[in-house]
């Protein structure tokens, strides 16, 4: 009874204002041992946070930069977090995208110039939700029928995606590989009929269709009909076979789902900035980092859109770090470090400390005969 | 609507936070500069940048650009602000990388990796002022000039001192990627051991990487299980070398001396020398006489050279190099004869070195990839 120590208890629900100020608190903590750890490797922790600022949000190149590396992670984000919700573990974004980004730029290629803009672009981008739900099919099929494990089964097929990309471009002499300059592999640029119109520096539509995809897929799963029941087989499937749900279809459909998103990140993507089936520029772990903002987003599908933004907004702060002559190494750690802090912070949303003599009355109250 | 209200009021309370946070850094930050105003700056400094896809430290590729770097801030001091950005990825997101270096006032902006090509053509585009500088690639522009040099010269070299080591006739060679420069590099290390051991076969297994050590080690490994006495390699790591030493084996490096990794295993190899390039294109645009071109140095210039040769490599064998070497710089021989024969045992024409898409006979695997 004597004891000081802590312990760890679940908070129940917590207040929206602690939702608030955990998240809070965790980027100040995140900023001080930051700062310390700047200040002992002999930086200027200020300069450098106001660098990283003015290099996302500053100006309006580096805004319209951070919103270009926002676009894919606000869609993996929700590929992540559509899944995770419904206790369907899709760690496949990856190679979820890379496949969208294969279907994306095949259907731009087969339909070639010919088409109109208006009936290529959306095909273009279409085809990458719909290359990403085949690729999530091949995990949520036997998920579903044969009871595997999606972990196993999409972190696998991220790679088998990978080389695949890789084999269209440097092993083979596929339609994706630019027959132009045929000694040097790289994608075939996709028509520019195909392609979204930047209108601000790199920046293009696809920043708006990514917000409509999320804020689509929020709608969905919390005012429809079809959304009510996926949610009961998510907090618990009994239940929902109790009340009739046919729950395999409801997985099947949330798994589906979840490899569209990521696909649509690949097809906007190839009809972005990429403008082709490029392994260099699509293999960047933009499906694991959609992972990071969905645990961000505490699988909210609408936080989703400002966690990317924040995490577009760090990454690309890393050069421009660099330029003011702190050491890449020092950048990653220092971005590492932002982010366990913020995810550690969702720990104390959910859970708590205390001490345990103060835990004990109430305990005592209800076991004690008064 | 709860929810998004919800995450709209936090949100909303976040970006203020960094709001303020980024008015208090502004503060601060304008004191520091403040601070460094005081000594007098030259009147004319240009700023150059250098771009590079591995890090500086990697005693490969783009550690010797970094020399080149240091020769250049040696020899024109504070006439050049130098900034170096390291293990910054290819692909279309570099665009930002080189336009944020343009909007930042550099006026001569290098990138040292094939990768760069594209986005640094865009970046060109947009900022007419800077003049750009792209190594390996094929692409040029008004604003964008490419450099490289004929390794080809150093690997044919380097070539002969393995065919003359090899007891096994099989060489090990870690390539990249299916590109042009890799391929000339395989087929005139091929030739080069050729000459001195007409028997020799130079097996190629693909990384697709250009700095990745572990997998770099691994492929050299399995070339060492497969029956190669020497390995040779295009990436900019030591592991392949790592490799060659810990299984007894003898090894050709690329880039810079690497002797200290693997001192038993060294031969020697091809490398580079960027400093000169450097500091002649900093001086054309200081001088406001660069133009726009293909520049591609070779031995006779000094862009590329042979390193050292290690222990191992017999009198005789350095004798004969350092006889080729002599009759390249004065072109009297190339590395490359014309028409030339393929891996299938055909005489086919030589065609464009640039475009080259083919392996000579004697190289075991696909020029592919």
């Amino acid at each position: 009874m004597m004891t000081r120590r802590f312990i760890v208890e679940p908070r129940g629900l917590a207040s929206p204002r602690l939702k608030l100020a955990v998240p809070i608190a965790s980027v100040i903590a995140a900023l001080v041992v930051g700062g310390v750890f700047l200040f002992i490797t002999g930086e200027n922790p200020f300069a450098v946070y106001a660098k990283m600022l003015d290099a996302a949000f500053g100006t309006g190149r580096g805004f319209s930069e951070t919103l270009v590396s926002a676009t894919p992670l606000i869609l993996t984000g929700v590929a992540a977090a559509i899944a995770f919700k419904m206790l369907v573990w899709n760690i496949g974004g990856e190679g979820q995208l890379l496949m969208g980004a294969v279907a994306a730029a095949g259907t731009a290629i087969w339909l070639g110039d010919g088409a109109p803009a208006v009936l290529l672009l959306p095909a273009v981008i279409l085809a990458g939700g719909i290359g990403g739900a085949i690729w999530a099919a091949a995990s949520a099929i036997p998920r579903v029928y044969l009871g595997t494990n999606e972990i196993i089964t999409t972190l696998m097929l991220n790679f088998i995606a990978l080389n695949f990309v890789n084999f269209l471009i440097f092993g083979s002499h596929s339609p994706w590989r630019d027959p132009v300059v045929a000694t040097f592999p790289s994608g075939r640029p996709i028509a520019p009929t195909a392609r979204l119109p930047e209108f601000f520096n790199r920046l293009d539509a696809g920043i708006f269709i990514a917000i409509v995809i999320a804020v689509a897929a929020w709608y969905l799963l919390e005012k429809t009909r079809w959304g009510f029941a996926v949610r009961i087989v998510g907090d618990s499937s009994d239940t929902a076979r109790y009340v009739g749900i046919s729950v395999p279809k409801k997985i099947l459909g949330v798994f589906l789902l979840s490899g569209a998103a990521a696909g649509f990140a690949g097809g906007l993507l190839v009809s972005g900035p990429v403008g082709a089936l490029d392994p260099r520029s699509l293999d960047l772990g933009i499906g694991f980092t959609g992972i990071i903002v969905a645990a961000l987003a505490r699988l909210n599908l609408v936080a989703v859109i400002p966690v990317a933004i924040l995490i577009g907004a760090l990454s690309n702060a890393g050069p421009s770090l660099q330029a003011i002559g702190v050491p890449a190494a020092t950048v990653t750690m220092l971005q590492g470090a932002i982010l366990i802090f913020a995810v550690a912070g969702e720990f104390f949303v959910r859970n708590r400390l205390r001490r345990p003599d103060r835990v004990s009355e109430p305990i005592l109250e209800a076991g004690e005969p008064a | 609507m709860e929810r998004i209200n919800m995450a709209f009021t936090r949100w909303r309370v976040f970006a203020t936070l960094l709001v303020a946070f980024a008015l208090v850094a502004a503060a601060c930050g304008g004191d520091d500069d403040a601070d460094t105003a005081g000594p007098a700056q030259p009147a004319e400094v240009l700023k150059v940048a250098f771009v590079h896809v591995g890090p500086v430290a990697d005693k490969g590729w783009s550690w010797a650009h970094d020399q080149g770097v240091q020769y250049l801030k040696a020899q024109l001091g504070d006439a050049v602000e130098i900034t170096t950005l390291e293990t910054i990825s290819e692909g279309a997101d570099s665009q930002r990388v080189f336009e944020d270096l343009a909007a930042a006032g550099n006026k001569l902006i290098f990138g040292t990796s094939f990768g760069y090509m594209d986005p640094m053509l865009a970046a060109a585009e947009n900022f007419p002022d800077t003049v750009f500088m792209h190594a390996t690639g094929y692409k040029t522009s008004e604003g964008m000039g490419n450099y490289f040099g004929a390794a080809e010269e150093g690997r044919y070299l380097s070539g002969m001192a393995a065919g003359a080591a090899t007891e096994t006739n099989l060489i090990g060679y870690v390539a990249a990627f299916p590109i042009p420069e890799v391929l000339r590099g395989i087929n005139a290390f091929t030739l080069g051991a050729q000459e001195v051991n007409p028997d020799v076969q130079v097996q190629v297994v693909w990384t697709s990487t250009w700095f990745d050590p572990p997998k770099e080690k691994t492929a050299a490994e399995s070339l060492l299980d497969a029956g190669a006495d020497v390995i040779a390699m295009h990436q900019d790591s030591a592991a392949p070398g790592q490799a060659a030493e810990a299984a007894g084996a003898k090894w050709v490096g690329y880039n810079t001396d690497m002797t200290e990794f693997a001192p038993t295993a060294w031969l020697t190899a091809a490398i580079w020398n960027w400093g000169p390039i450097y500091l002649a294109t900093a001086e054309q645009v200081i001088a406001g006489t660069w133009k726009s071109e293909a520049f591609y140095g070779n031995m006779a210039g000094g862009m590329v050279a042979l390193a050292p040769f290690g222990d191992s490599v017999e009198q005789a064998t350095r004798d004969l190099i350092l006889e080729r070497e002599a009759q390249i710089k004065d072109g009297s021989f190339s590395v490359f004869p014309d028409p030339i024969i393929n891996q299938d045992g055909e005489s086919q024409p030589l065609g464009d070195i640039f475009g080259m898409d083919f392996f000579v006979e004697g190289v075991i695997g696909s020029s592919s990839g």
